[in-house]
């Protein structure tokens, strides 16, 4: 238990830094766009600029979070965002990461299944499908399916959304499940489980799944993260008005105050996530559980 | 076993081939003999029209290829630099080091690398003295971005070697710290390095990419990445897709090459 605990201490850890990390960075650039820096800014601006992320503040950093929960707009009026709308781009782009996530089990069965076959033919395949889904910007197919799906409406743009962003990761996921899977059916347990006269399904379903488990726990957080970084894209191309979409639109009109705040949305996202199979894991590997007692 | 190690080697000398061949014909064609690529099968392209798909898809290769190369050279390197003064330093230092990697592994490639551009460009418009050409900034931001997944697999791999009975021995015979990494580590390291090196370039070719599609970054001369990220407009066009598919095939290539040639780098290291 103290090991998960510690586990689970590293992983919120990260945010902290993040938070800290991102505001520090920003906090240090000079006030001003390209336009800006031509006109000289009116003192008014640089003073709102500066309340509103608490530039030279004791406490500074806490400023943007203040106006949230205060319920007051981050950022300029036109393109801000209060905390309420905040979180429903969050749940929005969560919705989308987890419907991905389950199509991303399904590529990686499909993988498993297809990279298990002999034949020169699933050999190729083997090679290529990786190749090409790792070689494979999101947008790329993204912007094939927009014309399709982007109007339509009926929950379709997020089905999509999903479709594209879980290629990847389903493909590594799948990679990741073969080779699990074949190192330890290469183990002298298995032979031995065998040798004994248990059905190769038993050991399979009683052996070999719950060691295989904990390896695909631990690609979870990875994945979470390839599947987020999807959807900045993803959310563009189709339109989503989610949390993605919100992140590179601040970038892009440089809303310092949001970049902060989503910045630091995002690493307890994925923090999050990371206690999710911190909790998993202790229900379904046995070792972590023993690794805490006396 | 032979056969197949065999296999796995011939698989590695023609990822490095496809790796190296690309980089070639895609330099000789643009910066050599431009005029080969003048003819081309897909086409003027739509958005640029004084330009064939050929010319800006091969043309941008090199330049992605180079930025790729060296970008997941700083980066494998800044890891192995991290990671050895963290094992050198051990305790407390060791812990933060690696959990300062965690922290930067833990957030999307992109999200980073348009903080990092933001802050940049951010920089250079207030004081033009400070602004940096666009492909050194790329490759400072993707090395930025990629240290973190090298350093933690290298301090990973340092302690797993440094545990194993021969370093021990060698220890016990009076080795120092610099001849065991002359000797014993560095030997056992170059494999799994390079390997890190290859796995890096289409990690940050796509990166780049998907930075240019946001319209954040501006790599002069185009690169691949960039003539992905900027022609996507094209594809709402009839036959779009003959703009974007010849430049996704190169980048799917080059994905194929660099696996292929990560793993002989990885049978070596065995």
């Amino acid at each position: 238990m103290p090991r998960t605990f510690a586990r689970i201490g590293r992983q919120l850890a990260v945010v902290p830094i993040v938070a800290l990390g991102s505001y520090l960075l920003i906090a240090a650039l000079p006030l001003g766009a390209e336009e800006d820096s031509k006109r000289q800014l009116p003192p008014e601006l640089v003073a709102s600029y500066r309340r509103d992320l608490g530039i030279g503040e004791p406490l500074g950093f806490l400023r943007p979070w203040q106006k949230l929960f205060r319920g007051e707009r981050l950022g300029t009026s036109a393109q801000g965002v209060t905390g309420e709308e905040l979180l429903r781009k969050i749940s929005g782009s969560v919705g989308v990461g987890s419907l991905a996530m389950a199509l991303a089990l399904t590529w990686a069965l499909a993988f498993a299944v297809l990279r298990s076959r002999r034949g020169s033919g699933a050999r190729v395949m083997g090679k290529m499908i990786p190749a090409i889904a790792f070689g494979t910007p999101v947008f790329i197919p993204a912007l094939l399916l927009a014309p399709y799906v982007a109007e339509a409406g009926h929950w379709l743009p997020e089905l999509a959304a999903a479709l594209v962003i879980s290629a990847s990761p389903g493909i590594f996921l799948g990679a990741l499940l073969t080779d699990a899977v074949r190192a330890e059916l290469s183990r002298d347990y298995v032979r031995t489980a065998l040798g004994k006269g248990l059905a190769p399904g038993s050991v399979f379903r009683r052996h070999v799944v719950p060691n295989v488990l904990p390896a695909l726990l631990d690609s979870v957080g990875p994945v979470a993260t390839a599947l987020l970084a999807g959807s900045f894209a993803a959310e563009r191309v189709f339109g989503l008005p989610y949390f993605g979409q919100l992140y590179v639109v601040a970038v892009l009109q440089k809303q310092v105050a949001i970049v902060v705040v989503a910045t630091t949305c995002f690493a307890a996202l994925l923090a999050a996530v990371g206690l999710c199979v911190e909790l998993v894991r202790l229900f379904v590997d046995p070792r972590t559980r023993a690794a805490g007692q006396p | 076993m032979k056969a197949s190690r065999d296999n796995l080697r011939r698989s590695a000398l023609a990822g490095l081939g496809i790796l190296l061949g690309l980089w070639a014909l895609s330099f000789a064609t643009s910066a050599v003999w431009p005029a080969a690529l003048g003819r081309c099968p897909f086409g003027y392209d739509v958005l640029r029209p004084d330009s064939t798909v050929c010319e800006l898809a091969i043309g941008g290769l090199w330049v992605s290829l180079s930025i790729g190369i060296a970008a997941g050279a700083v980066a494998t390197l800044f890891g192995l630099l991290v990671a050895m003064a963290a094992r050198a330093a051990g305790g407390v230092l060791e812990e933060g080091s690696i959990r300062l990697a965690d922290a930067f592994f833990a957030l999307p490639d992109v999200l980073i690398l348009m903080v990092l551009q933001f802050a940049a460009q951010t920089l250079a418009d207030v004081h033009p003295a400070l602004k940096v050409a666009p492909a050194p900034l790329m490759i400072a931001s993707l090395a930025a971005v990629g240290w973190s997944g090298p350093a933690r697999m290298f301090r990973n791999r340092f302690a797993t070697l440094e545990a194993q009975d021969f370093i021990a021995a060698s220890k016990a015979l009076g080795a120092g710290r610099p001849f065991l990494l002359r000797r014993h580590l560095w030997p056992a390291m170059r494999g799994y390095l390079l390997a890190i090196l290859v796995a890096r370039i289409p990690a940050a070719i796509l990166a780049e990419s998907t930075v240019s599609f946001f319209g954040i970054a501006k790599v002069e001369p185009m690169s691949l990445g960039r003539y992905l990220g900027t022609s996507y407009s094209s594809l709402l066009y009839p036959s779009g897709a003959r703009i974007v598919v010849p430049a996704w095939i190169l980048l799917v290539l080059v994905v194929l090459g660099a696996t292929l040639s990560a793993q002989g780098a990885a049978l070596d290291r065995e």
